[in-house]
């Protein structure tokens, strides 16, 4: 999985990159308008991340070139300006998702991911770990071929760990993916807790195991190699 | 005071003394002249008892004037002399003394000494004075009326675009975006006021605009270097073996920043809400709207053993922003969450016309008035931005609603009017 990385700002480029190699994907990275022209005339990419403002240009210009060679990309913007406007802009020209500043990489990542199951396999694909199976667009949960009946919010809770397994998300970030800005000024420990602890009970009434750890202090793993 | 009844009252300070002393003056003058008149006239009547004298020659005294005061006499022992004085006589008749001029004149005719005296009385004099007095006084009476009316005039014509420029400055609203320009006109001094008005307002405006554009700015800059710390943090915490000092730290962190992201977005967005970027408006049902959002808040509500009572069959209706109804809707929900006890209560209920949140809570430790300023945060919940009721109140003032807050009996009461 290919991806190219147009954002200004170093640090970020960096930490990005750092992250979404971890993940896997062969990433690229760019600072500014021009050398992200050129990349993308003379490379093809499963997706895109794209600052809308950046040096010598905008991002905007940058979803019009390359909407008409590469249809099949998909386009996430990255932005520091979280504006309607820009937003609707963006998804207009045929950007697939908008990301406003400041993110989580988990929260990136589960978005790169879904992008790139959605344009790749037409929506028809079952995640497959271990005992659990899980087919993200019918919002199906199989553990040894039995199903689970989850509420949505237990469902994108397990979906969002799936996504980021092996890594540690941090209780904050799971809030911010499953209620976004509502979750802004409430203890997040509140808003998951209850959620997290029946999905693992109805995860382990089927025989599963228990895959979540809990990470003291700031959050959960959902490990797979341990 | 009015500037037309200072100007009036500063021309009646002046000239009623003017009009006093020309008065004064006047008399004077006038007496003056009566007297010159008296004399000449009395000088007239002496060449005629003169004249008298020498045809007749009678060395006896003869009386020749009809006040009886008037008479030629003979004299002896007497210098030929003549002389003018004044002098007071009781007239029985009016029963005071009587102002009179005397001519005496000793005149030698035939070796015979006659002595005239003539009389003149000045009780004309008197009367003048007093007509002059009357007479002035009308004059004031007219310059008063006189200056009211030019005053009048003045105001309704030459004041006019000054009272124009007042009335356009009294509706000037500074966040309003249309640009603001008094338009020339023929008098000077005002052409001068409503340039200088026009340029002042032009730099408040521009300022105004520079100081928003800053603020927006600003925070949209913050966001990326809180990307940045957010994204570094994420890294950090996939390192194997953390401590569990250094996770509490981690955990700190990431609290932190997201307060700071929760603010910078709500700084924003009041930023925003003023700048007027939400113009889209449209018809919907807050009763509708709350249960939604409700919803969001379920899972918080439960977990913190919160009694929800609804009362929402009365459909409200609003035309505004659905965006801003939403933040609305959410903050006002927050808040009766946040600033509620374990196992408290939320009771939320629609009217035709308002929309009514109480939430059991601790008293307020400032005024009910401060809880909607920034920054305005109860010491005991340290979660709080303290921006959420200021939106609140933004988002109401916008759309020209009302909100107010009550608390009685354990119970916090917000109630927005529409």
């Amino acid at each position: 999985m290919k991806i190219l990385l147009i954002e200004d700002e170093t640090e970020l480029r960096n930490s990005i990159e750092q992250y979404l190699k971890l993940e896997g994907f062969l990433i690229e990275s760019v600072a500014d308008f021009t050398d992200a022209s050129y990349k993308l005339a003379d490379y093809n990419y499963d997706c895109i991340l794209v600052d809308i403002t950046l040096p010598n240009g905008n991002g905007l210009d940058l979803i019009r070139q390359v909407k008409k060679s590469q249809s099949k990309v998909g386009i996430i913007i990255i932005s520091a300006k979280n504006s309607i406007d820009d937003k609707i802009n963006g998804l207009d020209l045929g950007a697939d998702d908008y990301l406003p500043k400041p993110f989580s990489l988990a929260e990136l990542n589960s978005r790169i991911k879904a992008l790139i199951r959605r344009n790749n396999f037409s929506g028809n694909t079952t995640l497959l770990l271990n005992e659990i199976a899980i087919i993200p667009e019918e919002r199906l949960v199989k553990i040894n071929d039995e199903k689970v009946l989850l509420t949505a919010k237990e469902f994108d809770l397990l979906l969002f760990f799936v996504m980021n397994k092996n890594r540690v998300v941090s209780k904050n970030t799971i809030a911010e993916h499953l209620w976004g800005d509502d979750s802004d000024q409430m203890d997040s420990h509140d808003f998951i807790y209850v959620h997290l602890r029946n999905l693992k009970k109805k995860l382990a009434e089927k025989g599963c195991k228990d895959y979540i750890q809990n990470i003291y202090g700031i959050g959960y793993n959902f490990n797979l190699e341990a | 005071m009015r500037l037309q009844h200072k100007t009036t009252l500063f021309y009646l300070i002046v000239s009623i003394p003017l009009v006093g002393i020309a008065a004064f003056v006047s008399y004077y003058v006038i007496r003056a002249e009566l007297k010159n008149g008296t004399e000449e006239v009395l000088r007239t009547e002496l060449h005629s008892a003169k004249k008298i004298i020498r045809t007749f020659g009678h060395p006896q005294s003869i009386r020749i004037s009809s006040d009886g005061l008037s008479k030629i006499q003979l004299v002896e022992n007497a210098l030929p002399m003549e002389h003018i004085k004044d002098t007071l006589i009781f007239d029985p008749i009016e029963k005071e003394n009587v102002e009179y001029t005397i001519l005496r004149s000793n005149f030698r005719f035939k070796n015979q000494l006659f002595q005239i005296d003539l009389y003149k009385n000045n009780m004309d004099s008197e009367e003048l004075l007093e007509g002059l007095w009357a007479g002035f006084g009308i004059l004031i009476a007219f310059l008063f009326s006189g200056f009211l009316f030019v005053n009048w005039f003045i105001s309704k014509t030459i004041w006019k675009p000054f009272f124009a420029t007042i009335h356009r400055l009294e509706k000037y609203d500074l966040k309003q975006h249309d640009s603001f320009k008094l338009e020339q006109v023929s008098t000077y001094e005002f052409n001068q006021l409503n340039t200088v008005v026009n340029t002042m307002t032009n730099k408040i405006q521009n300022d105004f605009i520079q100081h928003k554009e800053f603020t927006e700015n600003a925070s949209h800059e913050m966001q990326t270097p809180l990307a940045v710390i957010k994204a570094n943090l994420s890294i950090l915490m996939q390192a194997p073996s953390l401590s569990e000092v250094e996770m509490n730290a981690i955990e700190s962190i990431e609290n932190t920043i997201k307060k700071l992201s929760a603010l910078n977005r709500t700084l924003l967005l009041l930023t925003k809400i003023d700048n007027q970027q939400f113009t889209e408006v449209e018809t919907l049902d807050l009763s509708k709207l709350c249960s939604s959002v409700l919803e969001n808040y379920a899972d918080l509500i439960n977990s913190r053993d919160i009694k929800l009572e609804l009362n929402l069959e009365h459909s409200l209706q609003v035309t505004m922003n659905g965006t801003l109804a939403e933040i609305l809707i959410s903050n006002l929900i927050q808040n009766a969450i946040r600033h509620n006890l374990n196992n408290g209560e939320i009771f939320i209920s629609t009217t035709r016309n308002s929309l009514i949140l109480s939430n059991t809570g601790n008293p307020l430790t400032m005024p009910s008035v401060e809880l909607f300023l920034r920054f305005r945060k109860s010491v005991v919940n340290n979660e709080s931005i303290g921006l959420g009721l200021s939106l609140v109140k933004s988002i109401t003032e916008k759309n020209g609603f009302s909100i107010s807050h009550s608390y009685s009996s354990h119970f916090h009461t917000f109630t927005l009017t529409i």
